[in-house]
């Protein structure tokens, strides 16, 4: 399992990469919408992790430039609590990503991962 | 009518004096033309409009016209009690000796002047005295019972525009309190969303790694503890600013199926501090087979958290503050109160309690009731309030659970008929 982690401190990037791997996953990270728009180009991900306040693009720039693979993956977990989003989106990207608002405790992000990553 | 009389040169003066008078809202508009249209119409050569100051007791000059300054510039006149009386008979004076009249405050200027004749005529509201308008001639001159009469007339009209330019100008005045404050609080909501959406990072990174840490730590260790109070707290962090999130949201309504017993749960818990600090008793009782009702969370918390403020500042120390919910028999309609053992609220501001701008807090705006007001007829619901002088107040709300056939939509259909 493969996850890609954006966002632009380091502590969220560090921390969630510790708790995830710990659990066996593979875990990449980013810091920039630029960066991670690449990375997912170039790289099959099972899931992203996605802070939407990044200091050069808005996050949902990424929802644009990220084919949907196979089964609607990468899925993009959203680590925020914006609830407008929804409004600004088409069906099929709403049925992709789902919310975290953060601050979570490292069961709550390992169980949001885990109903995110099962088919 | 007396026929011998002729009452169109004074019917016409009336016309034309009351409309130029109500030509205009403003305060200080309609006291210069009331000064200006009557010495015009009397062939006075100057008048001078003093309005009462109830904190001094004293008359004092609010517009003049025909007048020098060196005469106005004398100093202001006290309430003679003539002056008083006159006003509540709705009499004008007739003041011919000027140099020895009592009411004459200042005979030698007058006379300087080429004042030989003045008139007081009183401005009164009900039994109120408002004001006086004094009229200076340059010559006597004798008015007959119908112009005096008239000249009286003139004055009730008169106190009429003044009170309502003067209500207008208080109106004015706290609509501009109100926009600033709501300018203030606007701005403060958005600074509030900014600051909660900035504090939780760090909190997130905190919650990451005590909740991570925690699992490392041997079990017993006293560290366990230190980590599980951090974990704790920072969650505890996270309701807070949740809850004021919530509270700082906009007014669109949005209606969703709400648990009323949440939203009742977060609004005491904004104001845990409040309570806290006034020593005031909370007590709640709510039903535990509360059903969801159709309605706009932050809305109502909204109402619920202006209701708990004003019991809080109602009651003394040590008082009691208790909210109750509850659903109706007939389980389509839920029942909030919130009830305190204060003073009571009495007749006249009961019957205004609801009203925008009234309130009873120096610093209050007095719009907080009306607020919830509307929200609470928004949701269909009713909000009314119980209290007596030293029985406490209750404020009772009721909302319908679903608001699909409410009887003022009569006409406004979502559903195609079948």
């Amino acid at each position: 399992m493969k996850i890609l982690i954006v966002d632009d401190e380091y502590v969220i990037r560090h921390g969630c990469r510790m708790i995830l791997e710990e659990q066996g996953y593979t875990v990449e990270t980013t810091a920039t919408c630029g960066e991670a728009i690449d990375a997912v180009s170039s790289n099959a991900y099972d899931l992203v992790l996605l802070d939407l306040k990044l200091p050069d693009r808005d996050g949902t720039e990424l929802f644009k430039a990220v084919p949907r693979g196979i089964n609607g993956y990468p899925r993009i977990i959203v680590m925020s609590g914006y609830i407008n989003l929804r409004n600004n989106m088409s069906a099929v990207d709403q049925a992709r990503f789902d919310f975290l608002p953060k601050p979570f405790t490292d069961e709550e992000l390992l169980a949001a991962v885990e109903q995110n990553t099962m088919g | 009518m007396n026929p011998s009389l002729d009452y169109r040169p004074l019917y016409n003066a009336f016309r034309e004096i009351i409309s130029v008078i109500n030509s205009s809202i403003r305060l200080k508009d309609v006291m210069d033309l009331v000064v200006w249209k009557y010495s015009e119409v009397l062939g006075a050569r100057g008048a001078i409009m003093r309005l009462l100051n109830i904190d001094t007791d004293e008359l004092e000059i609010s517009a003049s016209y025909g007048i020098s300054q060196a005469y106005l510039a004398k100093g202001p006149v006290s309430l003679h009690r003539t002056i008083t009386d006159a006003c509540r008979q709705k009499k004008v004076i007739l003041i011919e000796d000027i140099v020895n009249d009592p009411r004459v405050q200042y005979p030698e200027s007058a006379r300087e002047e080429g004042y030989r004749f003045i008139i007081d005529v009183p401005l009164s509201v009900a039994d109120n005295v408002v004001g006086i308008i004094r009229l200076f001639f340059s010559e006597i001159r004798r008015f007959s019972e119908a112009e005096l009469d008239w000249i009286i007339a003139i004055a009730e009209q008169c106190s009429c525009a003044l009170g309502k330019a003067r209500l207008i100008d208080s109106y004015e005045f706290k609509y501009l309190q109100l926009a600033t404050h709501a300018e203030k609080l606007s701005a403060l909501g958005r600074m509030a969303a900014g600051i909660a959406h900035e504090i939780n990072n760090p909190l997130a990174g905190i919650l990451l790694y005590s909740s991570n840490m925690i699992k490392k730590v041997p079990p017993g260790e006293p560290i366990e503890e230190g980590l599980q109070i951090i974990i704790d707290e920072t969650i505890r962090c996270r309701k807070i600013i949740q809850g004021l999130l919530d509270f700082s949201k906009g007014r669109d309504p949005r209606k969703e199926p709400t648990n009323i017993n949440e939203i009742i749960d977060k609004s005491i818990k904004i104001l845990e501090n409040e309570f806290h600090i006034h020593r005031v008793n909370l007590r709640t009782h709510l039903a535990s087979d509360m059903i969801d009702v159709m309605a706009d969370g932050s809305q109502l918390e909204q109402v619920f958290v202006n209701l708990l403020i004003n019991a809080v500042e109602a009651v003394p120390e040590g008082g009691t503050v208790e909210v109750i919910s509850s659903v109706g028999e007939s389980r389509t309609s839920i029942t909030i109160e919130v009830k305190d053992n204060g003073p009571g609220i009495g007749k006249k501001e009961r019957d205004k309690i609801f009203e925008p701008f009234f309130s009873t807090k120096s610093k209050g705006t007095g719009l907080g009731l009306a607020v919830s007001y509307g929200i609470i007829r928004n949701h269909h619901g009713e909000i009314s309030l119980q209290s007596h002088p030293g029985k406490g107040t209750r404020f009772i709300i009721t909302i319908p659970v679903s608001q699909d056939t409410d009887s003022g939509l009569a006409g406004i259909s979502t559903q195609e008929t079948p």
